[in-house]
């Protein structure tokens, strides 16, 4: 039988000395592999330690709770992963062991050939998403309103086989009703039988620093090197078949070699057990187990679900299982005709090309033959006018059988073929539902940093939604700013570009504003106000595509989440133009970004080239260090400036209004709202 | 019998949990499940009509469809809604609620709902 995991290929007959010879060869190459698997999970585990010591230092180390809590997270997860790594290494040696005495005895050929035979299904890659633990507090819990929050800082614990991955640490407390772990964790080499492993740990946010509960005589002893008791505590500990590394959470940090420390300790509160049963294209809801009751500190009410998605791509559908060249016969006719092709197998079909070239330079393929569960291959005998054996693959279409007909070059190709065909039938019937369509998965992407929720000068935060809302509070607010924003302009010095928005004339005049100057002088008595006031339709239109465009980050502090746009008054520059730009920001973030494009269409384009001077010095410090192509988009809020009207502080489609009036009705509590869904 | 019927009724006025599984239509720009709900912290539970407890804030379904998913997924009017695809419905203000049933990026929605069947049953039967 041919395998996957045999390098040899041609069939040889047992208990030739070829065969032994082959054997005694793969025996070295085996050891030799083994001790370079060895040593790759001793650099892990020593990496891990590494980092397990710089975790500790750091706790140690520390003064902010914040800081401790992740510290102490760090550590939890370092030491499950050497957990988990030396519980492998045991499981090779003992492998190996185990090899080398089975291959010592005689009689042991029919042993041996057994894991030879079997085909191993492909690995794939798993991934899990969008983690959504709801929680349950008491009524009583819920609307209290004195007394201190009860906080705790959950994170999951992920694993499958050897990888072990950790979620963003969430704060939890009784304002929020459900646990959300935005991260999507992707696990590269699973096989199909994977169990993974979801475990919640919380700890509970405002006791101080306790000492460990280990013993001190105990905890020096650990901190020594590994000794013959401790070694075989930590065997019996690591047996796979026993526990999970991470089972009992307290015990295993008393059982591994390391210092006790003193600092925040995580708990285990609840856990499941996810498998190829629950890998779905969308969400499920799985139940958790959870271990802790009320009394714990530590304690979160659960609701008893985890909802996530759980989504596998096994490599059979990701990646060309096998190419080369093929003959297929043309159905019907006779004598039969055959047509070169370049077969690709992926996924669930064989795709055929023209020539190879088509494949590589991504052009449709000439036809595509299905390789599914439905799909029935086989060898057909000789044809007498080739040397080679044919394939036959049978499909039903519809309710019609359609049967193509392959040949390859040699009767070697044909075998690889039919070998690969065999090794796609396995990986189907073992990843099951995964291979009926190919299931996305998005990349983690790149660590963003912190979004850090200033509270001071956010005019979101400063509006406050009660049932008299209504666009004037809205407009109280900002016209309260413009005033403070006044008062500054009349304080701090004024640059150049100031005179765009003043009413002196004495300022560097571009030729955009020259063409709209007739407009102006009807502005002078509200000049700073209805200028500033003014551009934000402009502004508002342009910010959609500002805070799009410009990724890098706000040079100053604090870096809000609009990306480049300091908080409006917190700049002590006294430009303060830009700080109408993020006042805007705010407000777009506020009324949503269908606006901007509502606003864009009345405006006029702005014409770049002329403004090419402007932009560099409008824009604030802080947007300096942004892409040029915000400078040109700051660049159309001064055309927009002078276009728009006069008196409202902005001209907003009735589209808001409506939704004002629902809002009013919505909060209103003598209403008993009905909503079609 | 009627006070035997009586008795059960005191008896048996269980709330029957049940799981549904409603699969979305797709109405043009739309996704559409064909149910109402009221109710959520933010309301005057007084006014439900379909709540044995008037200070329950649950979220309860006003309104069936016919022939639209959820009428077709066994979904009945009076239900109360306890979970949705695993989020709360207990504890969530009506905005809330409806946003959990209308996620854009979800086409099956997994509601587990109790409903007082037993005790409807009874009482119809008492009519």
């Amino acid at each position: 039988m041919f395998c996957r995991t045999q390098t040899t290929r041609a069939a040889i007959a047992r208990g030739s000395a070829l065969e032994m010879e082959i054997r005694r060869g793969k025996f070295r190459r085996s050891v030799f592999l083994d001790t370079l698997q060895d040593s790759d999970i001793q650099k892990k585990i020593d990496h891990e330690i590494r980092m397990r010591d710089g975790a500790c230092k750091l706790l140690a180390a520390c003064s902010q709770r914040d800081q401790a809590l992740e510290a102490a997270k760090s550590l939890l997860t370092c030491n499950t992963r050497i957990m988990a790594y030396m519980s492998e290494l045991q499981r090779m040696k003992e492998a190996q062991v185990m090899q080398r005495v089975a291959r010592r005895s005689d009689g042991t050929r029919s042993s041996d050939a057994g894991p030879m035979d079997d085909r191993l299904p492909c690995k794939g890659k798993v991934a899990i998403s969008d983690l959504r633990i709801p929680l349950m507090w008491k009524d009583t819990e819920y609307f209290k309103n004195k007394g201190e929050l009860h906080r705790c800082a959950v994170f999951c614990l992920l694993q499958v086989g050897g990888e072990i991955h950790d979620t963003d640490m969430v704060m939890v407390d009784r304002t929020l009703t459900d646990i959300c772990f935005d991260n999507t964790i992707v696990f590269s080499e699973a096989s199909p039988g994977f169990e993974l492993r979801v475990e919640l740990y919380s700890c509970c946010s405002e006791e101080d620093y306790s000492a460990g509960s280990a013993p001190r005589k105990l905890a020096s002893k650990l901190s020594s090197s590994l000794g013959r008791s401790a070694g075989k505590k930590l065997r019996v500990a690591m047996d796979p078949g026993a526990c999970s590394p991470t089972s009992n959470a307290g015990a295993a940090t008393l059982l591994l070699p390391g210092p006790a420390v003193a600092g925040p300790k995580y708990h285990l509160l609840a856990h499941t057990s996810l498998s190829l049963s629950h890998v779905q294209d969308s969400f499920r809801t799985h139940d958790l187990s959870i271990s802790g009751n009320e009394e714990c500190s530590y304690w979160v009410p659960l609701y008893g679900s985890v909802c996530c998605r759980l989504a596998a791509q096994p490599h059979c559908m990701t990646q060309q299982m096998m190419s080369g060249c093929l003959k297929v016969k043309q159905l019907g006719g006779d004598p039969p005709s055959w047509t070169n092709v370049y077969g690709v197998l992926k996924g669930t079909n064989l795709f055929c090309y023209h020539r190879q070239e088509d494949m590589e330079a991504n052009v449709e393929p000439a036809f595509t033959i299905a390789i599914n569960k439905e799909t029935r291959i086989r060898a057909s005998e000789k044809d007498p006018h080739s040397k080679a054996q044919s394939i036959c693959i049978s499909n039903q279409y519809g309710g019609e059988e359609v049967t193509h007909t392959l040949s390859a070059d040699s009767r070697e190709e044909t075998h690889r073929w039919m070998e690969a065909f065999w090794q796609q039938f396995c990986d189907m019937s073992q990843w099951k539902q995964c291979c009926d369509d190919l299931m996305k998965i998005e990349l983690p992407s790149p660590r963003k940093p912190a979004l850090v929720t200033s509270k001071q000068g956010s005019l979101y935060h400063e509006i406050v939604i009660d049932t008299s809302d209504d666009i004037s509070t809205v407009t109280d607010i900002l016209t309260r700013r413009m005033q403070e924003l006044e008062l500054r302009s009349q304080l701090g010095t004024s640059p150049p570009w100031m005179s765009l928005f003043e009413e002196s004339p004495g300022g560097p005049r571009t030729p955009r504003l020259a063409r709209h100057s007739p407009r102006s002088p009807h502005r002078l008595p509200h000049s700073p106000l209805s200028s500033l006031r003014c551009p934000w339709p402009g502004l508002l239109s342009s910010d959609a595509s500002l805070t799009s465009d410009s990724d890098s980050p706000c040079s100053t502090s604090p870096c809000s989440r609009h990306r480049g746009w300091a908080e409006p008054l917190s700049l002590s520059s006294p430009r303060f133009r830009p700080r109408t730009l993020s006042l805007d920001a705010k407000l777009s973030t506020l009324r949503g970004r269908g606006y901007g494009g509502v606003l864009q269409c009345s405006c006029q384009p702005p014409s770049s080239s002329s403004l090419a001077p402007i932009p560099a010095q409008c824009v604030p410090q802080a947007t300096l260090s942004c892409s040029s192509s915000t400078s040109s988009n700051s660049s159309s809020e001064g055309s927009h400036s002078p276009s728009s009207l006069d008196g409202t502080p902005f001209s907003r489609p009735s589209s808001a209004r409506r939704s004002l009036r629902n809002l009013r009705a919505k909060l209103d509590p003598r209403n008993w709202l009905q909503s079609q869904v | 019998m009627s006070s035997f019927l009586s008795q059960l009724h005191f008896q048996l006025s269980c709330a029957l949990q049940q799981r549904i599984e409603i699969c979305k239509l797709r109405q043009g720009e739309h996704l559409i499940l064909g149910f109402s709900i009221g109710g959520g912290i933010d309301q005057d539970p007084g006014q439900n009509p379909f709540s044995e407890d008037k200070s329950d804030k649950g979220i309860y379904v006003t309104r069936v469809t016919p022939g639209g998913p959820a009428e077709v997924a066994g979904l009945m009017m009076g239900d109360k809604v306890m979970q949705v695809n695993g989020w709360d419905m207990t504890m969530v203000t009506h905005d809330q609620a409806r946003k959990r049933l209308t996620k854009k990026n979800e086409d099956i929605v997994r509601l587990l709902v109790t409903r007082k069947s037993l005790e409807q049953a009874v009482r119809h039967s008492m009519m």
